[in-house]
């Protein structure tokens, strides 16, 4: 019995190390985003928020985040869009040919990013549309678009497609009954779907790296790019206002489905 | 009857089933194409004063792959090295602490759960980014180690193989997590009691009950993990050393430095393949053992 208990506290202990390992990232990049130094150290030696000052005045930085934020918002549109219409469509196929659908629908998540960029960046250049943010977008989609088709099936697969029945039957159109009927049962799965998308959208940046040009960077790229020199407290003020983004959406996301249920779908 | 409902239902459901054809559409214009294109470039000539030789039919970018006077084999090896040692350690973590979450209840099970997602949620950059700042000689890491004399002098984990690994496993632990306890959270929590009560201590009831069911879900995170470090780059490139080079690098840089599309293409049709082969002897292994493969 005394080794059994050694073993709990072995195995409490190493969770715990996992879980500072895992949260390690958040605390250190908050902490030396607040560090009145100019150089990056943890802990961090007195509180300023001069860094936030000096990246709401670079234009570098700003151009950044509006161009996160256009690509994101269009990833989430696009891959919100196909996701939905594909996974109603996946339904009314059937056996061995919605696998196929299904497949191919996730099959890109499945390549390596640097694979897809490179693959990417010279089919654009091969059709003279380089460093366009329009061409991010198709790029974020194709990660993203998997995960929204997945968790529209989920979310059909569990909802009970007889209302829609009953609301065809007393004569609403096909569009109206999904509007009406359908849309509002769904709104959690869909809801989850387009934050998921937002978020795979705002922190890829092995494709974008490939694909953006001088005007088209995003935030992780522009951070990348800052970091292959030198170790920049504005990295950290843009990390934390990355990392505060994302868990307003995971929590958005908790709210909507439940923290539990979203573990165990992702 | 059953004409008029089966003609209403072909009327009905073609349109539904035409849902899919935007899907399919993206990902052939984005996907499919571009991917048959550089299939292409990886069969064209190679020429030095130019990305490649249109039109042409050709080897070449394959068989400089193979030739020994570049370093490309080598890095082959250590990419496919580097993936193996990351799944191991992946696989290891995440079932550990995915049995945590499962057994914990209540409050502390929210936080172990919130913990894996706020990491899976946080951008890649940023958890590199911070990784050199925990594990650098003067990190927090080592700065903790050394001041509470468990060390001498602070462990080198940057700039060389183990920083490349550490940087890894952050872009691959939590979903290796979430596939973990998908499979785990549908076990029923009280066949671990039955265990205890007939005798099986808590290290004996994890082997014997807890990992075999387990076993579905760490073969989606092996696989996840596994695939994504075949394709890394970013990890060994910020927290590796020069010689901590991956396929994933040499295909970058065979294509914006050395300007050399076919072998580029050649390198990641090679890397791509080399993802699919594993992606399909899991599922025949999957398919062989009757079990699916998980929420994703």
């Amino acid at each position: 019995m005394v080794g059994d208990r050694a073993a709990t506290a072995a195995f409490r202990l190493a969770y715990a190390a996992v879980f500072a390992f895992l949260l390690a990232p958040v605390v250190v990049v908050v902490a030396t985003s607040v560090s009145a130094s100019s150089a990056v150290a943890f802990p961090p030696d007195g509180l300023s928020t001069r860094w936030y000052a000096a990246l709401f005045a670079s234009d570098r930085w700003l151009r950044a985040i509006r161009n996160s934020l256009v690509v994101a918002a269009g990833t989430t549109l696009l891959s919100t869009t196909l996701g939905v219409l594909g996974a109603l469509g996946t339904r009314r196929i059937d056996g061995r040919a919605a696998d196929v659908v299904a497949g191919l629908a996730v099959l890109p998540l499945l390549v390596p990013g640097v694979v897809l960029g490179v693959a990417l960046l010279v089919f654009f250049s091969e059709l003279g549309r380089q460093q366009e943010l329009w061409t991010i977008v198709a790029a974020h989609s194709l990660w993203a678009t998997p995960l929204t088709y997945s968790v529209m099936r989920a979310t059909f697969t569990r909802y009970d497609w007889r209302l829609r029945d009953a609301a065809l039957d007393l004569g609403a159109t096909r569009v109206r009954a999904f509007r009406e009927v359908v849309a509002p049962n769904v709104t959690a799965g869909l809801v989850a779907a387009a934050l998921i998308a937002f978020v795979v959208s705002l922190q890829e940046f092995v494709m974008t790296l490939f694909l953006s040009g001088r005007g088209t960077r995003t935030v992780p790229v522009v951070a990348w790019n800052s970091l292959r020199n030198s170790l920049d407290p504005l990295v950290s003020v843009t990390s934390t206002l990355l990392v505060a983004a994302v868990v307003v959406v995971v929590a958005a996301v908790g709210v909507a489905v439940g923290l539990d249920r979203a573990a165990r779908d992702a | 009857m059953s004409a008029v409902a089966r003609t209403r239902a072909v009327v009905v459901d073609r349109p539904a089933a035409a849902l899919v054809v935007p899907l399919l559409l993206f990902d052939l214009l984005a996907f499919v194409v571009p991917f048959g294109f550089l299939l292409r470039i990886s069969l064209s000539d190679r020429l030095p004063a130019q990305a490649y030789a249109e039109g042409t039919w050709s080897t070449a970018g394959y068989r400089y792959l193979l030739d020994p006077s570049n370093t490309l084999l080598s890095v082959l090896g250590f990419t496919l090295a580097f993936a193996v040692v990351v799944t191991a350690l992946s696989v290891l973590i995440a079932t550990l602490y995915a049995h945590a979450m499962w057994r914990a209840d209540g409050a502390v099970r929210a936080v172990l759960i919130a913990g894996a997602l706020v990491s899976m949620f946080t951008a890649i950059v940023v958890k590199l980014f911070a990784a050199i700042l925990v594990f650098s000689p003067q990190g927090a890491f080592n700065t903790a180690l050394v001041g509470s004399g468990l060390l001498s002098e602070p462990l080198r984990l940057v700039n060389n193989a183990p920083g490349a690994v550490i940087g890894q496993l952050y872009i691959v632990v939590p979903y290796s997590i979430l596939a973990v306890y998908s499979v785990l959270s549908t076990v029923d929590e009280s066949l671990i009691e039955a265990a205890r009560d007939l005798g099986a201590g808590g290290p004996r009831a994890f082997r014997e009950v807890v990992v075999p069911h387990a076993v579905p879900g760490m073969l989606v995170a092996g696989v996840i993990s596994f695939t994504w470090s075949v394709g890394s780059y970013a990890a060994p490139l910020l927290l590796g050393s020069g010689s901590e080079r991956t396929a994933g690098i040499a295909v970058s840089d065979l294509l914006l430095r050395q300007f050399d599309w076919p072998a580029a293409a050649a390198l990641a049709v090679v890397v791509t393949l080399s993802v699919v082969a594993v992606l399909v002897a899991t599922r025949i292994a999957l398919g062989r053992s009757g079990v699916s493969s998980g929420g994703r």
